[in-house]
């Protein structure tokens, strides 16, 4: 039997996700929960944050835990984490925030330095079990 | 866990498309395993010569689509069990024009996805991954 795909929407998606039409906020396929990359977004109007790595990084997974308990998964059921940020001179600026959010053992994760659209400085994609 | 899971390679029906095998690289196009599809990044190669395509950012992002949608179909799947994207892009500012013809090939319920730069071989424009549900 093929697994089922369902996307997983919000009213916040049209500004929590980098391009909008093109792209569900996160779509559930068989166990797992697949999650855009986010950027910092105010979960209420939508509007982008651009801030400090450090103040992005805080209100990116705010927003992503909001988003997995809506889809009924959560911070805890999270087995890998894409974090995309400007600078890797700022890994430690996200690094200590992201620990805040993270009971042990964390998730895998990854860290690159990237070039972001629209001049964001942190992005963060995640797949956690459904 | 009642029965161990297999992982098996899948290959494009166009054997030009095979640039991995093409290459000799050591990977893959793809990865069947449960209920999944793992792609290779791809990237814009023409299916009639095989050859790296280097047009307008637009074209480049059809013709990767456009063979995404070959191997995920040789594989039995398709870009409607797309369940992940990530796009890499060689310029930033070609975001636009990728979304545009992006949204050409997933106009309903998109895949999650992510767009980012860093640099790509070989003068690619882009570079294109999936994760899909198989058959």
């Amino acid at each position: 039997m093929s697994a089922r795909r369902e996307i997983v929407s919000s009213p916040q998606h049209a500004g929590n996700v980098m391009a909008r039409a093109a792209t569900s906020e996160a779509v559930r396929g068989g166990d797992f929960l697949f999650v855009s990359g986010l950027i910092a977004t105010d979960p209420q109007s939508g509007m982008r944050m651009a801030g400090t790595t450090a103040s992005e990084t805080r209100q990116i997974l705010i927003n992503l835990k909001q988003l997995l308990e809506r889809a009924g998964s959560s911070l805890d059921k999270i087995v890998k984490v894409n974090v995309l940020l400007h600078s890797m001179l700022e890994a430690p600026n996200m690094n200590d925030v992201y620990v805040q959010f993270f009971s042990d053992p964390p998730p895998a994760r990854t860290v690159c330095g990237a070039r972001l659209p629209d001049g964001m400085k942190v992005m963060i994609e995640c797949t956690a079990l459904a | 866990m009642s029965e161990a899971l297999v992982r098996t390679a899948i290959a494009p029906k166009n054997p030009l498309l095979n640039a991995s095998r093409a290459g000799n690289l050591p990977h893959v196009p793809g990865i069947r395993v449960g209920d999944y599809i793992f792609l290779s990044g791809m990237v814009p190669v023409d299916p009639q010569t095989g050859e790296r395509s280097h047009g307008p950012i637009a074209e480049q992002v059809r013709t990767t689509l456009s063979n995404m949608r070959h191997m995920l179909e040789s594989a039995g799947s398709s870009l409607e069990r797309v369940v992940r994207v990530h796009v890499v892009l060689a310029d930033i500012a070609h975001m636009a024009e990728m979304d545009r013809v992006y949204h050409e090939f997933f106009p309903v319920d998109p895949p999650a996805r992510m767009v980012w730069s860093m640099q790509l071989r070989f003068g690619n424009g882009c570079e294109i991954e999936c994760v899909a549900l198989a058959a």
